[in-house]
């Protein structure tokens, strides 16, 4: 607060440089962002936890604890950020520089997988591929009489798969952005110089693209090494284990200190890669196209690999979108996953308790835990979204509005930390945080709103990015003359940036909601019995043996899900430019 | 207080939580409210080890979500929540003089149960196919031993760490096997020897019980492995299509037996309810202990109440082979065990 008896000249210099707003802001990030995690690394310092550290690094446990967890999470990060680089690269190359058919179609379902939960598409591997090394019920390809082989069924090699499949639409919308502003020109003359395709791609558009492709493959390995439900589903029954999934299964058996050691470690790596390729990048500045704004390019003509180019496309996406979503909803009906298109019932979804079906529990839609979980998960992702598109709105305009100063500058590199903290040890911190009462606030334990606010901090750097795109929206010059005829900051942002903003802030905040609602890594360690989400209860249950119920679950987690990202694309056509004619 | 003062305090609280670490709680909530209508029962169904961390994490926050709690793991059970104020026993008047004393402190046992091995009985119409735990760690049953990740399931990490403390028997078992006396190789004593042994033989680890029983018990398989689960899972033969059996005459044993046990919120929300729902889950003045009693008067589970008949299809207690644990002797190696499967993984 102010002192209101303070002179006109301290206050003019107070406000000069949005000290007050700026405080604020930034109080308000590091407790929301800098506190849990500084208390997780303090946890793990204490007299009788430090020991964790040496269990982990160093003692005979250290290999089966950390080295080999850390292995298959480099490889899985590496492979996949390779993978995704190539897939999401070659797709938006067809849609952006090529006459490829049904160049909007690819365009609008490159973006769908990312959408999808990952375990969505591990349980649908699971649906397809499992064979029979733990018993139950086998998938329909081994149903069918194929004979699957452990590493198709099992470990390291779906979960390549399924990852790429899943991060790939990431980088497709990085790369797909960075082609759309390749300049025309430099392409013209080079095709009238007599240039090849190939030597164009490789002369001038790669070059150029370079920063999208490193940022794409940067965020898919930080994406890749953090997922936690893939290789929990599919790595499990052949002991493979990730650092995430090594974090998971000490909190849960309460050795808490390894535990967030490990977390610490896994910050640490992802953050490091982060790090190394922004360095990259910004080592080699010059990538900026130096004439003004050239007309669209041409496209290049494809001439007979139209239609195999288009096919190959059909492939890779299909595979992705439509198989997992096709196959979830196919086995949520069928009593066998060995039968998938046979006997189908709708007892999963409506059927009432029965003994003689899966010990008793009934369809989703007669079950209270589900019901409740469906609230309590619609609940938290429109609260998500409000509070997050709230504090991402008021830390981007601080720091468009007051560029100047240390405090902008901390304000920018906190709001997007969390990007460095993969989910789940992000939900580790925040027990560690929030679990205990501090000072006079209660312990959060258990409740909606810890849920709320660590999912709140979670997201920050999308919530940050999409305020700051719709911040730069709304021209300054509105703002300025308000300010000039004396209206405060709270009518200026209610008269002027939020209603000009509202359709921007709006698709903002359905990404938030999806993001949130198909989220497992974050939540699964905060879940409790008492506040329940959908995810956990899909993880649950599938991890129990009943297939069914989490592929039910699933689907209706998805279709909330793609629902509301088209809704959301829509809304922000305007800032996807590729997809125009 | 017996059930009929219980009643009209629980009704007014009008609900109650209670942790389990079997999914027969489902049944018992059912049961419950049909017999007490105006209660509604939240049962979740927790395993032992998650229900410890949560439990714990609940105390440090100040939060109290459960109010029955119904858990095996003893070892870790006494120490970490009995003992720092977690959870506090209750005994109901009306069972306590019909529970043996080893059964009603420091907490109330509601039944034995077990974690042994199991064998599908349809393939082995001899019997078990399995005569010697250390046949386990042969070639014929190489990546055909199953059982729950011994990290994820407590249950599981007593059994491991009973066939530590069991060395003896272990060796002896060995030499009766091979005929020759044990060499340890880096092993500490015979029981490390077989743990270690048996994750060499790629034993399969699994998430749960359920996943267990599947793999061993379903029915058609021409080649079916063997593993650690319940006795009592046997109860679902019939509605789930397996053909599970126990392997009793195994040596040296097949597996654990241990104390099922039920306990109260040190601070209940529900403190009646609470108190009626462990009354009933002790059973009624039935033959056979009632709706409540019935999910666990099954063959395999041994209920702790003298005047309950043994049930007729199980193994008397007296001849099943399997190993009673000793919470204390267990709880002081149990964390060193843990740490050397987390080395075999």
């Amino acid at each position: 607060m102010v002192d209101v008896t303070m002179n006109r000249q301290g206050r003019r210099v107070l406000f000069k440089h949005g000290t007050v707003l700026k405080t604020v802001v930034l109080a308000l990030l590091i407790a929301l962002i800098v506190l849990p995690l500084l208390r997780t690394v303090l946890f793990t310092l204490q007299p009788d936890t430090v020991k964790a550290w040496s269990d982990v690094l160093t003692g005979r446990l250290s290999t089966n604890l950390f080295y080999k967890p850390l292995g298959n999470t480099l490889l899985i990060g590496v492979v996949v950020a390779s993978g995704c680089v190539l897939l999401g690269g070659f797709l938006a190359w067809l849609v952006v520089m090529t006459n490829v058919p049904f160049r909007k179609t690819i365009g609008v379902m490159a973006t769908l997988p990312f959408m999808i939960p990952s375990f969505a598409a591990a349980l649908a591997w699971g649906a397809l591929f499992r064979n029979d090394r733990v018993g139950g019920q086998v998938g329909w390809l081994q149903g069918m009489g194929l004979d699957i082989p452990d590493w198709l069924a099992w470990g390291i090699t779906p979960t390549l798969i399924v990852l790429t499949l899943h991060y790939f639409s990431l980088a497709f919308t990085i790369i797909a952005a960075a082609l759309a502003t390749v300049n025309s020109d430099l392409v013209e003359a080079a095709q009238i110089a007599g240039a090849k395709g190939g030597r164009i791609l490789m002369g001038i558009i790669l070059p150029v693209t370079t920063p999208a492709l490193v940022a794409a493959g940067s965020l898919c390995f930080a994406g890749a090494v953090s997922n936690f439900a893939t290789p929990a589903l599919l790595g499990l029954p052949v002991r493979m284990q990730t650092l995430s999934t090594r974090l998971f299964g000490m909190i849960e058996v309460g050795q808490v200190g390894r535990g967030y050691v490990i977390g610490i470690l896994l910050v640490l790596i992802s953050g490091a890669f982060l790090w190394a390729g922004n360095r990259i990048v910004s080592g080699r500045r010059s990538y900026a196209t130096i004439t003004g704004k050239g007309g669209r390019a041409k496209r290049f003509d494809l001439r007979s690999a139209r239609w195999p180019l288009c096919a190959v496309a059909m492939v890779i996406l299909i595979s992705s979108t439509i198989l997992p979503v096709v196959i979830l909803s196919a086995s949520s009906l069928a009593p066998s996953s060995a039968n998938l298109f046979s006997n189908w019932t709708l007892h999963y979804w409506i059927g009432p308790s029965s003994q003689s079906i899966a010990q008793g529990i009934p369809g989703i839609v007669h079950n209270q835990d589900i019901v409740r979980a469906l609230t309590v998960t619609l609940g938290l992702g429109l609260a998500v979204a409000f509070t997050g598109m709230f504090v991402g709105l008021l830390a981007s305009y601080t720091t468009a509005r007051f560029r100047k100063g240390w405090m902008s500058a901390v304000i920018t590199q906190v709001s997007f930390l969390p990007l460095l903290v993969p989910g789940i040890a992000f939900g580790a911190a925040y027990i560690a945080y929030l679990g205990a009462p501090i000072g006079p606030f209660p312990a959060l334990y258990g409740t909606f709103a810890l849920l709320v606010i660590a999912a709140t901090a979670y997201l920050l750097p999308f919530s940050v990015q999409t305020g700051r795109a719709v911040i730069q929206q709304v021209g300054g010059e509105l703002e300025e003359s308000a300010r000039i005829t004396g209206a405060s900051f709270a009518r200026r942002l209610s008269a002027i940036t939020v209603p000009l903003a509202i359709r921007g802030l709006t698709a903002g905040g359905i990404l938030i909601f999806v993001k949130i609602i198909r989220d497992l890594s974050l939540v699964v360690l905060l879940f409790t019995p008492t506040m329940p989400v959908l995810s956990v209860l899909a993880y649950r249950y599938a991890s129990e043996g009943f297939g069914q119920f989490a592929n039910a679950i699933t689907v209706v987690i998805l279709f909330i899900s793609i629902a509301a990202t088209l809704i959301a694309n829509w809304l922000q056509a305007k800032s996807q430019p590729w997809l125009k004619n | 207080m017996g059930p009929e003062e219980l009643l009209p305090l629980a009704q007014e609280e009008g609900k109650v939580t209670v942790y389990s670490f079997t999914s027969r709680i489902g049944k018992v909530e059912a049961a419950f409210e049909e017999t007490y209508p105006d209660i509604d029962l939240q049962g979740f169904d927790i395993s032992s080890t998650e229900q410890i961390a949560r439990l714990q994490a609940e105390a440090q926050a100040g939060v109290t979500n459960a109010d029955v709690i119904y858990i095996s793991d003893t070892p870790v059970v006494l120490t970490e929540l009995l003992e720092t104020g977690i959870i506090a026993p209750f005994v109901p008047p009306r069972v306590a003089d019909r529970v043996p004393q080893e059964y009603q402190s420091p907490l109330l046992a509601q039944r034995l149960s077990t974690k042994v091995l199991m064998y599908n009985e349809e393939a082995n119409p001899d019997g078990a196919p399995v005569t010697n735990l250390w046949q386990l760690t042969t070639g014929d049953w190489r990546g055909r031993v199953v059982m729950v990740d011994p990290l994820q399931r407590g249950d599981y990490l007593d059994l491991m760490t009973e066939i530590v403390l069991r060395s003896d028997a272990m060796a002896a078992a060995y030499e009766e096997q091979f005929g020759k006396a044990i060499e340890l190789g880096d092993a500490a004593n015979a029981g490390e020897k077989f743990i270690m042994d048996l994750f060499a033989n790629d034993v399969i680890l699994v998430g749960s019980t359920d996943d267990v029983n599947v793999a061993v018990g379903a029915k058609g398989q021409e080649n079916p492995p063997v593993g650690f689960t319940s006795y009592s899972d046997r109860r679902d033969n019939e509605e789930e299509g397996w053909a599970l059996q126990v392997a009793n005459s195994v040596e040296p044993a097949p597996g654990i037996i241990f104390p099922a046990v039920l306990a109260l919120a040190a601070e209940p929300n529900n403190p009646a309810a609470a108190r009626l729902v462990i009354d009933f889950l002790m059973g009624d003045e039935s033959e056979t202990g009632g709706a409540g009693l019935a999910p666990f008067y099954v063959a395999g589970d041994y209920v702790t109440r003298t005047d309950i008949p043994p049930h007729p299809d199980a193994v008397s207690l007296s001849d099943f082979t399997a190993w009673r644990i000793a919470p204390n002797e267990t709880a002081k190696i149990r964390s060193e065990i843990g740490d050397l499967i987390l080395t075999l993984q």
